[in-house]
């Protein structure tokens, strides 16, 4: 799968790598059109998340045959902003055993990094200006020569608001989640950050506005398939999201690091979530779809599809989708088990991504040194392959020795007779143990009449054993 | 004007809504004192006993910290070699490569250390 | 590690990087960057240290626990030689490479060829593992146990060995052979700190008198750290005078620079005070008797000689290199320093009752020597120095290596676990108290022999390899117009000769504590420690009778590149 897609850019993109950064549309707005723009992207994400909470109550409402919130404003739609107003007015508890000012001051270290990652996502084309009162300026805020570093940077800053949201809560539970939380972000963080490396090797920059260029022709998600994949689970770990939501697992830790918090601190926890849920989706969009460029295909029935305003509605339709794809993991997937969790994150993603880079640097070097053609393809590939298959042979070959033993295994405890009162509580039969015969008590009715008896004991065999 | 401007607005307009929302949240709610209420919650049970001033963490985590920091340092690394791969050539390819793989060295020793369980 | 000091190297002043490249707005970054060139014959001798000691860290990863010693001293130790090797066809190199980061000169080959046999020296003294009637294995089994619990009972009798040491010595062999070598600040630091933190592990796993030894890994850990912070802020300070961490660079700012002192002489001040802090001057000496006596006694003799080459080899380079434009400023303080240093040294070594904690305090008063032919600024100043620091390596070792072979008795006890009889005597820790070595000259001829050749060299005694050292050191030193010092390293001398001669007679003129049945055991050790023993005896004699072929090696090599 792989090596297909590597194939792709090798023919598509024969000349020489371009150099897509160019920031010098940057910078140069004065300073009402920065403030229109501020606010603009402010309310954006404001609005964004007030709707993404309401849809994924109804989404995962509609998928669990039920309607969701439908009674404030028409359809529910005005819902997430009663919820606000609601928290608002709530008391604002402070326990006892608090640390006051770190304890006040956490949701604020978790919101305010949160938002401003958004201020270097493209809605737009940096060249392809569009006109805001008489003047020509980009659909994005601003850019940096390292605005994914700025956007890590910001996005890490969150996870201090939680690691002193549970420290200071005082609280068993708070800093529990909040370790968890914290362990889990920073552990899916760097399979995270190595997902990227791929991609600026074939953007050659980390403005966000470049790599979007960079996509003109190919979205980084085909030709850097593994990079994406692995994005996309990492992401979803990064933000303590379904099925990833170990912090809050309720049935363990009631609702992990902000247990204690409450009225509108609760509130900033919550917007700083989803506002994390933006920002990665807005990366995932930037990164790997081709950020504003128009869905495939359509440029060349349409040539205005990439200018104008109408990039703004290509990104935002990736955007929701992808928050689509949050709320669709979230009604359908169970829980993981944090050793599992953590397992994945260690032992799989990031050994992954870093094999994966080292591919796509040798087979982008030997493209760029001209060493490459079809025909080497086959002596690069060939042994990759024959490690994979043997790896996968091993595997196999693992897998059937540990199926076998955990069969014997089986059959062990299956010989074993099975004790429904083992250890003196009454246990559920394991694996290939079957309950013993159930021979019902006779019922006193029996005592009383023989015609009664009959009638009784056959009704008590077809149905409930636990009388 | 400078391209960290809109950021720094930016900034100041979330850090602005963000204290507003705190203090306003602080001041309209209501105020009814109950001493249960202000109990660190466990489910209703008696709360366990915190030291002043928070906890200690478990030094699992430290181990976990630890690792996120040799393989920040090595993303740290790897950014800026990425972004001028295509001028690096063979050179930067090859040095690259060694130096993953002496990260991979440290990282096949923890894990078979058992650095990377958790149970 | 090359890409590492590259990508350090090439961070300030890089062109395609104009003002940080933070300019943003019209910062119109172009693909200019061009890979530095890098020589690797001339790192090569790193790099197979480093390699080797990643060997180390996979057979540590994927072989099974008993079968790991031998691949480690074979790894180890084949690393090591070759490396040496690489010095040897490297020699007559002046270059700078990596992006000048590194540069190999007369002097870091030379320090380089003295550090690698140091290093192959105390390797076997590492390695030394009892010949199976004993074990003499001076490592923990399980560094995570805590002393005196049931844990590291467990680990004792399952037989434990704790491999890593060979790894971790050779990364620290990595860090030293590149500290002397490091042409720009940061690479300095860089290898200061990987000499460092394996160094502040292995002082924490000694086999007997762990809490000791912990406490002394603690120590030498928080001082260090606070040391190499010094150091990294001295960095910063020269960095802002003179807008460059490469040592040319900062000369030039020095002789050129318009800009006040002030900078620049505070920079110097705290660059020193790291650099110090690993020689063990005076007076930045106070870790080092605690350190010296809580490590292992092999690790003692590793940090002891190799670390002090390391370290001078970065003093003379900076000093040379760097900061020959503020001469009239630096001498004063490093004046005061060595006379500190060569006094307290003597002083209180004389107090001592432990042999290691003396040891440690002639390791002192040694620096103090060294730092005569640092001051000197001449040609021959660095020439005796690099003299003066192998002659002392390998009586330093040597005199570890003894100190390894004297062991306590513990009577009927049965320490390794076997269950002895009741009357039989087993071998214990190392008996370090002075009043356990007299009378050694009658049970061990060879071994006090062996010690009291050690002993002599330390304290100048002619024909060996002490009194060449000194003596070159001395004359370079009145060269350099320094003859006040030479009057104090001459009345230290005497001082000193007083403690070192003290050992020997206690050793042949003293009755013996056995017969009271509290008395030291010299034990037998494998091949490694004898060969390690008679290379270093060998050594020191030969240092002092023929010192002329390597008085010329020096001399040859006492030039630096820029």
């Amino acid at each position: 799968m792989s090596a297909l897609a590597l194939i792709g850019p090798l023919t598509a993109d024969a000349t020489t790598p371009t150099n897509y950064e160019n920031l010098s549309f940057f910078g140069r707005d004065p300073w009402w059109l920065i403030l229109i723009k501020v606010v603009a992207v402010f309310a954006f994400l404001v609005v964004t998340v007030l709707m993404a909470i309401l849809f994924e109550r109804k989404i995962v409402g509609y998928m669990q045959q039920r309607i969701g919130p439908n009674r404030t404003g028409p359809w529910g739609l005005l819902q997430s902003l009663a919820d606000g107003v609601k928290l608002m007015l709530k008391e604002d508890i402070i326990p006892t055993a608090a640390d006051k000012l770190v304890f006040i001051i956490a949701p604020l270290i978790a919101t305010i990094p949160a938002f401003l990652a958004i201020a270097v996502v493209p809605f737009g084309p940096a060249n392809n200006q569009v006109s805001i009162f008489h003047h020509r300026t980009p659909l994005q805020l601003t850019d940096l020569p390292v605005a994914i570093l700025y956007v890590l940077a910001a996005t890490s800053i969150g996870i201090y608001g939680i690691v002193l949201a549970g420290w200071a809560s005082g609280s068993t539970y708070p800093l529990l989640g909040a370790l968890r939380s914290t362990a889990q972000m920073i552990s899916y963080e760097i399979a995270m950050s190595l997902s990227f490396v791929a991609v600026f090797i074939y953007a050659g920059t980390m403005s966000t506005s470049g790599i979007v260029n960079s996509q003109h022709s190919w979205w980084n998600c085909l030709p850097l398939l593994p990079s994406f994949l692995i994005y996309v689970v990492s992401m979803v770990g990064e933000t303590n999201r379904a099925p990833f939501d170990l912090p809050e697992a309720e049935g363990e830790l009631v609702g992990g690091f902000h247990t204690e918090y409450s009225s509108i601190k609760f509130a900033l926890f919550f917007l700083a979530e989803y506002i994390n849920m933006v920002t990665v989706s807005s990366l995932a969009v930037l990164m790997f779809l081709g950020g504003w460029h128009a869905p495939f295909g359509l440029v060349s029935v349409w040539h205005g599809a990439n200018s104008g305003w109408w990039p703004v509605l290509w990104y935002v339709i990736k955007l929701v989708l992808f928050m689509l794809f949050f709320f669709w993991l979230r009604a359908t997937l169970p829980r993981l088990r944090y050793d599992q969790f953590m397992k994945l994150g260690w032992k799989v993603l990031i050994p992954a991504s870093l094999v994966w880079l080292l591919a796509v640097a040798v087979v982008r070097t030997l493209k760029n040194e001209g060493d490459l053609n079809r025909s080497h393809l086959i002596y690069i590939l060939g042994p990759v392959v024959a490690v994979l298959v043997v790896l996968w042979i091993v595997s196999e070959l693992r897998y059937r020795q540990t199926s076998a033993v955990e069969k014997a295994e089986e059959a062990a405890t299956a010989a074993k007779p099975f004790d429904p009162m083992d250890g003196g509580f009454p246990v559920p039969p394991l694996p290939g143990q079957t309950l013993p015969a159930f021979t019902p008590r006779r019922p006193r009715a029996a005592l009383v009449g023989a015609l009664v008896e009959s009638a009784e004991a056959s009704e008590l065999e077809a149905g409930d054993p636990d009388v | 004007m400078n391209s960290y401007a809109p950021i720094l607005v930016l900034g100041g307009l979330a850090a602005g809504f963000a204290i507003f929302s705190v203090v306003s949240g602080m001041l309209t709610g209501p105020k009814r004192y109950n001493r249960a209420k202000l109990e660190a919650y466990e489910c209703g049970i008696e709360p366990t006993p915190q030291p002043v001033g928070g906890g200690r963490f478990p030094v699992k985590y430290y181990l976990t910290a630890m690792l996120f920091i040799i393989f920040d340092i090595e993303i740290v690394f790897l950014y800026p070699w990425a972004v001028r791969f295509d001028s690096l050539g063979w050179f930067g390819l090859v040095e690259m490569v060694f130096f993953i793989l002496t990260v991979f060295v440290a990282y096949g020793y923890v894990w078979r250390r058992g650095g990377l369980e958790w149970d | 590690m090359s890409v590492l000091t590259s990508l350090l190297a090439a961070s300030p002043g890089d062109p395609t990087n104009p003002g940080g490249g933070l300019g943003g707005a019209t910062s119109t970054v172009t693909n200019t960057f061009t890979a530095p060139h890098v020589e690797y014959r001339a790192l090569m001798p790193m790099l197979v240290v480093f390699g080797a000691a990643t060997v180390g860290i996979l057979i540590e990863a994927f072989l099974p626990r008993t079968r790991r010693y031998w691949p480690q001293v074979g790894v180890s130790l084949a690393g090591v030689v070759v490396a040496f090797c690489f010095v040897v066809a490297n020699h007559g190199m002046a270059e700078t490479t990596a992006a000048d980061a590194v540069s190999v000169d007369g002097v870091t080959l030379f320090l380089q060829g003295t550090i690698l046999l140091l290093a192959l020296l105390a390797l076997l003294l590492v390695a030394e593992r009892g010949t199976g009637l004993v074990d003499l294995d001076a490592f923990t089994a399980q560094g995570a146990t805590t002393p005196g619990s049931g844990g590291e009972r467990a680990a004792d009798a399952a037989g434990l060995r704790t491999t890593e040491v060979f790894p971790l010595m050779l990364f620290s062999v990595g860090g030293m052979l590149l500290f002397p070598a490091a042409n720009d600040l940061l690479t300095s630091f860089v290898a200061l700190e990987v000499l460092s933190l394996p160094l502040y592990l292995l002082c924490g796993l000694a086999r007997r008198r762990r809490l000791l030894s912990q406490e002394a890994a603690m120590k030498y850990f928080l001082l260090g750290a606070f040391s190499s912070a010094f150091f990294l802020y001295g960095v910063a300070l020269l960095y802002g005078y003179a807008g460059s961490v490469r040592l040319s660079d900062i000369a030039t700012a020095i002789t050129s620079s318009p800009h006040s002192d002030v900078l620049v002489l505070a920079g110097v001040a705290l660059l020193a005070v790291g650099l110090l802090f690993k020689v063990g001057a005076v007076p930045f000496h106070a870790w080092t008797p605690d350190v010296y006596q809580g490590a292992p006694t092999p690790i003692t003799a590793f940090m002891a000689a190799a670390t002090k080459v390391a370290a001078f080899g970065a003093l003379l380079r900076i000093t040379y290199v760097a900061l020959p434009g503020l001469r009239w400023d630096w001498r004063p303080v490093l004046w005061g320093v060595a006379i500190l240093t060569m006094l307290v040294g003597a002083i209180l070594a004389i107090t001592q009752r432990d042999i290691k904690r003396m040891l440690a305090y002639s390791a002192i008063l040694n620096a103090g020597y060294i730092l005569l032919g640092v001051i000197s600024t001449t040609s021959k100043g660095v020439s005796s120095t690099l003299f003066y620091l192998a002659a002392y390596g390998f009586a330093t070792i040597g005199a570890f290596a003894v100190v390894t072979l004297v062991r306590e008795s513990v009577r009927g006890g049965s320490d390794s676990g076997d269950g002895g009889e009741e009357d039989s005597v087993t071998v214990g820790g190392e008996a370090t108290d002075l009043s356990a070595w007299a009378g050694l000259g009658r049970r061990s001829p060879l071994l006090a022999a062996c010690f009291t050749v050690f002993m002599l060299a330390f304290a100048g005694i002619p024909l060996t390899s002490g009194f060449t050292g000194k003596f070159a050191l001395f004359t370079a030193a009145i060269d350099g117009g320094a003859w006040p010092l030479v009057i104090v390293g001459v009345i230290a001398s005497a001082a000193a000769a007083f403690f070192y001669v003290r050992v020997i007679v206690l050793m042949y003129f003293s009755e013996p504590l056995r017969e009271q049945g509290a008395g030291p055991i010299v034990v037998v050790p494998s091949p490694m420690t004898t060969v390690a023993l008679t290379v270093t005896v060998a050594l020191t004699i030969a240092l002092g009778v023929l010192p002329q072929m390597a008085l010329d090696l020096a001399d040859k090599a006492a030039y630096f590149v820029q």
